[in-house]
């Protein structure tokens, strides 16, 4: 803010007309000697500010880099396998994931588990069976329990475990499955293979947020919960060592048979029709 | 061993021997499903009280999906959710138990209430009291002992000519479960006039005929059919108005026209399978159930003037020629097989070879369908695990 010079109270002693030609000529000469500095000190202001905002942005980064920079040597060490337990239609899908040994207690994890159209699981029983384990999931659609295998399509399933211990660094999650029933083989085969892919593997962590410069791995957004109530982007982990698939096999009938089977089976129904209806009539009460 | 015998089958001793071994089971059953990996209790159990679960939040049962039975059942298995999970378990145990009680009723009705036949009645009905079948039916919580009982109660009232308790039960039972309707044909023939011996022997048929159509028009059959009738109406109504359409297509409509392309006991099974999708199983359909009609309708007419006898039948004949049979329906014959089983002439060992050949034919079948090249224990025992949930 400009102060008016002294002057102008001092000419409020002297005569007017004369004086105010020289008084102004005063104050341009001192406007001309502070402009100057009044730029320059906006321009130091300015310099100032800039260079704060940039150094609150070097700082931020560098405290982004600190915790999302060590997520890039987690992910190299980072692998997931699938087996298959038990036997006949009714098996287990054991998921391990290995963490890297340096990944903090922070982490969320998040299974996507793409089940093929020829299995299902059956929500009342995970619901059922929800206490014994360490693991949520959530559901992407309904599962029809009773349809055929080639009368429904796959599904998609969201697997949120419960990391344990300060420093966790091996998940086990077994997930019971169920077969369908596939139709019968048209050229005599008499069992159907089913793939299991390995779950899509998902990291997250409340420390970074600025998920860039990750290659070769994807951001994706995905539920944050298995309550399904908000979204959040995670990191989709391609791990170095690519598992193939686990198949299993489930009997199917063979539909070359078709005519001696129902041949056969009427023809002997008849038969048994006919044999008890005739020896009720011969010993009626 | 005879004493054994005798003394098992003292009146006391018996029921509460039995119940006490299905109790035991009950609580057995409890401790395998908390504590190893193969569960005891049945899966429909667990479909039960899931959907008596949601008639306690003002739902409807059917949003449970595969529950395919009455609200009534979802209704009496409330208390399982306010009370404990055991409640729905003790029911079906007590109704067992009722069922063998109501086997020896009905044996004392039909010729063995005499002071000497009472040990043979009690004997009789131990068959059904301490046989591990229904025993292992009922503790592992499926609801057949509730039908057993039903039907077991009408056939009593039947036999007793107390035809309104009668004609409530059956109502009850027919809309509990479908195959009681069966029995409708020989039951009107046991309470239509009967003929007199002039008829009998008259000559013109269509006079015959004309007969034989006015004896059902009698006050005994028209009051057991409009009582029945109207049971089973009012039932239907009822859950109709609170449930709509999915109550009539769950319970009834998809019993009717069920064609369960998954592996059980039926002789068509496997030809409905390959068949499923094609032009022709509609035909197919028709076409296995036309001689379990014919067998029915003669059975009934042969052997009508022995109602319970007829009725044992009827329910075999239904079971072995229908197009689904999981292992439950074994029990809608056997509870009636003890009370025909004094009138059988059959002897010992013809009793008992057929009971095998009987059991043979279950581990044949079980065996063709799950047999593979390698013989695989594992897989036969995770089939044997499929068919049985």
């Amino acid at each position: 803010m400009m102060h008016l010079p002294r002057i102008y109270e001092r000419g409020l002693k002297d005569s007017f007309p004369q004086t105010i030609k020289q008084e102004g000529q005063v104050a341009f000469a001192s406007l001309t000697k502070t402009f100057p500095i009044t730029i320059l000190m906006y321009i130091v202001l300015f310099s100032m500010v800039t260079c704060l905002s940039t150094c609150y942005c070097l700082i931020d980064d560098g405290e982004n880099e600190k915790h999302c920079g060590p997520l890039k040597q987690w992910f190299e060490s980072t692998s997931v396998s699938v087996e298959i337990g038990k036997k006949g239609f009714h098996r287990e899908v054991v998921t391990t994931v290995e963490l890297s040994p340096d990944v903090v207690a922070e982490v969320n994890v998040l299974l996507i588990y793409r089940w093929p159209r020829g299995v299902y699981l059956d929500p009342y029983q995970l619901a059922a069976e929800s206490d014994q384990r360490d693991w949520q999931i959530l559901l992407n659609s309904d599962i029809d329990l009773e349809v055929p295998a080639h009368k429904t399509s796959g599904f998609v399933t969201y697997v949120y475990p419960t990391l344990d211990g300060p420093s966790p660094r091996l998940l086990k999650v077994t997930i019971p499955i169920h077969g369908r029933y596939s139709e019968p083989s048209f050229i005599g085969k008499t069992f159907t293979s089913v793939n299991i892919e390995p779950p899509e593997l998902l990291l997250r962590t409340e420390k970074c947020m600025q998920l860039n410069n990750l290659d070769p791995h994807n951001v994706m957004d995905a539920p944050c919960t298995a309550d399904n109530s908000s979204t959040c982007s995670w990191v989709k982990i391609q791990c170095q060592q690519e598992h193939a698939p686990v198949s299993f096999q489930f009997p199917v009938g063979d539909r070359t048979l078709v005519m001696p089977v129902c041949g056969g089976t009427l023809l002997v129904t008849v038969i048994c029709c006919v044999a008890l209806s005739k020896y009720m009539w011969k010993h009626h009460i | 061993m005879e004493r054994l015998i005798l003394k098992l089958t003292e009146k006391h001793v018996l029921y509460t021997t039995s119940f006490a071994i299905r109790l035991a089971l009950v609580a057995y059953g409890d401790y395998q499903d908390r504590t190893m990996a193969v569960k005891y209790t049945d899966i429909d159990y667990h479909v039960f009280t899931d959907a008596a679960r949601f008639i306690t939040e003002g739902q409807s049962p059917y949003n449970r999906s595969t529950y395919r039975y009455t609200p009534l059942l979802a209704w009496l298995l409330t208390p399982n959710i306010y009370l404990s999970m055991v409640f729905g378990k003790i029911l079906f145990i007590v109704c067992d138990v009722l069922s063998g009680l109501l086997i020896y009723r009905i044996l004392c009705l039909r010729g063995l209430g005499s002071e000497r036949s009472l040990v043979t009645a009690r004997r009789v009905s131990s068959l059904w009291l301490l046989n591990p079948l229904p025993m292992g039916v009922s503790s592992r919580g499926n609801a057949e002992s509730v039908m057993a009982a039903l039907v077991l109660g009408t056939l009593l009232c039947l036999e007793g000519r107390c035809l309104m308790r009668a004609s409530i039960l059956y109502g009850l039972s027919v809309h509990m479960k479908i195959y009681p309707v069966t029995y409708a044909l020989p039951i009107a023939l046991s309470l239509r006039t009967p003929e007199t011996r002039a008829e009998n022997t008259e000559r013109w048929q269509w006079r015959r005929f004309i007969r034989f159509i006015g004896s059902f028009l009698n006050t005994e059959l028209f009051l057991f059919a409009s009582v029945a009738g109207g049971v089973f109406c009012m039932l239907t109504a009822l859950f109709y108005y609170m449930y709509g359409w999915q109550f009539l297509y769950e319970t009834y409509l998809y019993h009717l026209t069920r064609r369960d392309i998954r592996h059980n006991f039926s002789p068509y099974f496997y030809m409905l399978y390959l068949t499923a999708d094609g032009a022709w199983s509609q035909w197919l359909g028709l076409a296995a159930f036309l001689p379990q009609l014919i067998l029915l309708l003669v059975a009934s007419w042969a052997f009508h003037p022995d109602l319970a006898f007829s009725c044992f039948l009827h329910t075999a004949i239904f079971v072995s020629f229908n197009k689904v049979c999981t292992s439950q329906y074994f029990l809608w014959y056997l509870c009636l097989l003890p009370v025909v089983i004094p009138h059988l002439s059959l002897s010992l060992n013809q009793g008992v070879g057929l009971l095998l050949l009987w059991f043979a034919g279950q581990v044949i079948l079980f065996f063709v369908l799950h047999l593979n090249t390698t013989s695989d224990m594992h897989r036969i025992i995770a089939h044997y695990k499929l068919h049985r949930d």
